[in-house]
């Protein structure tokens, strides 16, 4: 897990990095700024579901791959 | 529409604001300055400039390239938006507090009561160029380096 929100941890930046994705990629292929990429990698802040469902769209896995509830 | 236009024309309205109501409240808080204003430019030059940056940055929204306004208006620079208009909230509504604290009471009259309204509007507007300034400023550089 990367840094995390207090709310919501992220597994974002490592999954992105093994499918050969940079941040600019990612933004575009979920129609964001590559800024709100590095928010949501550095736990700044927490996506909605319809932009967590286009990064687990654009990364080929499951949301709940991606983001966790902290326990 | 890109993220420098934006800032240009965001950060310079702010910054005209900034100078404008900064200017009117030394007035109303009976600062003596050297220099004058007109007063149709301290109206119009501001309000014309919030008037046509309104107009470009909202026709940029509906009618430009569909992929870019994904970018620029995407939800988390919508939260930081809310989150800095928060603060103008805030910002105002200690700074009315303080204008009404420090009116003359005991010898209240419609001059007075006057005068207060428009050091109201002259801290709200100031505060309006402050968020718009720090918006923008803040937006631009999250770009490049956030």
């Amino acid at each position: 897990m990367g840094k995390n929100h207090q709310n919501l941890l992220n597994n974002l930046e490592e999954l992105r990095k093994s499918a050969g994705l940079t941040q600019q990629d990612l933004s575009e292929s979920a129609e964001v700024s590559r800024k709100s990429i590095n928010a949501i990698e550095n736990g700044i802040y927490v996506p909605s579901t319809v932009l967590a469902l286009k990064i687990a769209k654009t990364l080929k896995c499951k949301v709940e791959d991606i983001f966790k509830l902290p326990k | 529409m890109t993220f420098y236009k934006r800032f240009l024309i965001v950060f310079i309205c702010g910054i005209v604001q900034i100078f404008f109501a900064g200017y009117s409240a030394l007035i109303l808080f009976s600062f003596n300055i050297d220099w004058h204003i007109n007063n149709h430019l301290f109206m119009f030059i501001p309000g014309i400039l919030i008037f046509v940056s309104s107009g470009v940055l909202t026709a940029s929204y509906y009618l430009g390239d569909k992929k870019a306004n994904n970018i620029l208006y995407d939800e988390y620079t919508a939260i930081r938006y809310y989150k800095i208009a928060a603060a103008g909230y805030a910002l105002n509504g200690v700074g009315i507090f303080i204008l009404f604290s420090i009116q003359d009471w005991a010898n209240w009259n419609f001059q007075n009561a006057n005068n207060m309204i428009y050091q109201i509007a002259a801290f709200a507007w100031l505060i309006f160029g402050v968020l718009l300034t720090i918006f923008s400023i803040g937006d631009y550089k999250e770009h490049k380096n956030g």
